[in-house]
């Protein structure tokens, strides 16, 4: 065995790359690695918190608005959030508590957006024929001078 | 402007597959090759094979050290070429890469230096200073040339050549399978293509090494073997019918079937890839070289010395082209398929400059001839005269003076 002498240090150097190779595996492989899936359990924290969230849902708006809130419930509106028309509750109430004046849109397209007539949508939902709707054509705010979005009537 | 014809998706429109990913399969294809025709040698023992054998590895070596190159500028993030090898997923066919690709570095390497040892002594015995610390610890400080030692080295040299061969075809059939394996695209799906791929490699390796052993003769200024040349170019010749014997029947029977998707796979053929794979894979880079290549076999008793040389090398040139256009139908032709398969997308054109560009494939083929030259440089591709490199089947004992490490 002593002319193996070459082959015994070829086999350690190799080992030793393989152990090199096993250490920095250890450190370059993140440690929440695998928590939930193969990717780094980590970043759906990271993620969620890079963004804070802006809505927060009809039931908190509920809170200041409590008359609203039970008009709407009790009406047609009631699966739409308020978030939709309002705008995002977070840039309504400031992380400090400031109170902000929240845009309202009111513009026929965002009613359009599910009242307009398509064939695809169920007989039964309320759908106009923009064109055509009552005296000619809708445009602008027009939608709201008839029908009350809290608590509309068709 | 986009130009697609048929009904193709308006959001599936570009080949984001680029030249690179053309590149990778050529690339990889040689070390596959070469490696094949180092083996013939090594592993059975060929002895025609013997001139080319040391330069059919080192060229192995010089393009695998290229081989995840193309990837990287793909991806353009070089990091990722050690983070695919130091961290294995096991589950990810992509990422396989990163396993085949640094156990046959492993093996390559360390067969490497078997066959180069005594080489490395010699030269660390004859140099001083810096060179002479050098090459010691390339010899990891045992100058042991003594027959005993040679022997085991030979041992060595078999074990891992039994282990490469089947490293280097799983290489580079895993690079077909990364495509054969993709069920969406028709062109692409079938078990067909990681055998395809390997024989293309054995085609474009083989083809290869006829022209840089005979370059690398005329430049060391020695007689370029006959026997050998004519070795490679039957064997260049008998990889050639079987790979395109497979590439035309697998074509033949999607014709026959007349599958759905052979009505845009035929369009594809006759239209986007019309030059690339009826001009260039089936008859320049096929039916001419496998003509010149039968008369270089059949008529081989009637060719001069030159004229032999010569057709095998046209012949050789004109493979290495068949090769290359069979990994641009292969990659680009795929990508050209809407996956409506009732239209094609717009034809690819490379960029000439850029991480993607043509002049960046120029430069990824010559970086192995680069390598290979330092190689010589520092190693020595040519066996010395009365060299010490023979085969496993006729193993010459003690032609190196023994010696221990000082």
């Amino acid at each position: 065995m002593d002319h193996a002498r070459h082959v015994f240090r070829i086999v350690l150097l190799v080992a030793i790359i393989l152990a090199v190779v096993l250490l920095a595996r250890g450190f370059l492989v993140p440690k929440s690695y695998g928590l939930y899936g193969r990717y780094r359990g980590a970043s759906v924290a990271e993620q969620m918190n890079l963004r804070p969230p802006m809505h927060a849902g009809a039931a908190a708006c509920a809170d200041c608005h409590e008359d609203q809130a039970k008009k709407r419930t009790a009406g047609a509106h009631k699966n739409v959030s308020c978030e939709i028309c309002h705008g995002p509750l977070g840039a309504h109430v400031k992380a400090d508590g400031s109170v902000v004046k929240p845009p309202i849109d009111r513009s026929f397209t965002l009613c359009a957006r599910c009242h307009r007539k398509i064939e695809g949508r169920p007989a039964k939902f309320p759908q106009v024929v923009l064109d055509q709707h009552v005296n000619g054509p809708v445009e602008g705010k027009v939608c709201l001078q008839c029908h009350d979005p809290h608590s509309p009537k068709p | 402007m986009p130009e697609i014809s048929g009904f193709a998706f308006p959001n599936d429109i570009h080949v984001t597959w680029s030249l690179m990913i053309v590149m990778y399969p050529y690339i990889t294809g040689f070390v596959a090759g070469s490696f094949i025709v180092t083996s013939l040698y090594h592993l059975f023992g060929r002895q025609e094979f013997k001139p080319v054998a040391r330069l059919a590895m080192a060229t192995s070596f010089a393009f695998l050290l290229v081989a995840s190159l193309p990837l990287q500028l793909h991806l353009g993030q070089p990091q990722r070429g050690p983070y695919v090898i130091i961290t294995p997923n096991f589950t990810s066919a992509m990422a396989g890469f990163g396993i085949l690709y640094s156990f046959y570095m492993l093996v390559l390497v360390l067969e490497l230096w078997f066959v180069w040892r005594q080489e490395i002594i010699d030269r660390a015995r004859r140099s001083r200073g810096f060179k002479r610390t050098f090459y010691a610890t390339l010899a990891l400080g045992t100058y042991d040339t003594s027959p005993e030692a040679v022997e085991i080295d030979h041992k060595a040299i078999m074990i891992l050549a039994g282990i490469g061969l089947p490293a280097a075809c799983m290489l580079h059939g895993y690079v077909g399978f990364i495509f054969g394996a993709i069920k969406a695209n028709p062109w692409w799906s079938t078990p067909l293509m990681p055998v395809i791929f390997l024989l293309s490699a054995a085609v474009s390796g083989i083809a290869l090494l006829i022209i840089i052993y005979q370059v690398f003769a005329k430049l060391d200024r020695r007689p370029v073997v006959a026997t050998c040349v004519q070795a490679l170019a039957s064997w260049l010749w008998f990889f050639l019918i079987l790979t395109i014997t497979l590439e035309e029947l697998e074509l033949i029977v999607m014709a026959y079937e007349k599958s759905e998707s052979w009505l845009i796979i035929s369009e594809l053929l006759t239209t986007r890839l019309s030059f690339s794979y009826v001009t260039m894979q089936m008859i320049v880079g096929g039916l001419i070289p496998f003509i010149l290549l039968a008369v270089v076999v059949l008529m081989n008793r009637y060719l001069h010395e030159k004229v032999r040389n010569t057709l095998a090398t046209v012949a050789a040139f004109l493979t290495l082209i068949q090769v290359f256009a069979m990994r641009w139908n292969i990659v680009i032709g795929g990508q050209l398929l809407s996956k409506s398969l009732r239209g094609l997308r717009s034809p690819y054109e490379p960029e000439i400059f850029g991480r993607e560009g043509v002049l960046m494939a120029i430069a990824l083929f010559v970086a192995p001839f680069v390598i290979l030259w330092i190689f010589d440089r520092v190693l020595g591709i040519e066996e010395p005269e009365g060299g010490a490199d023979h085969p496993p089947a006729a193993p010459t004992a003690g032609q190196a003076a023994a010696g221990h490490a000082p």
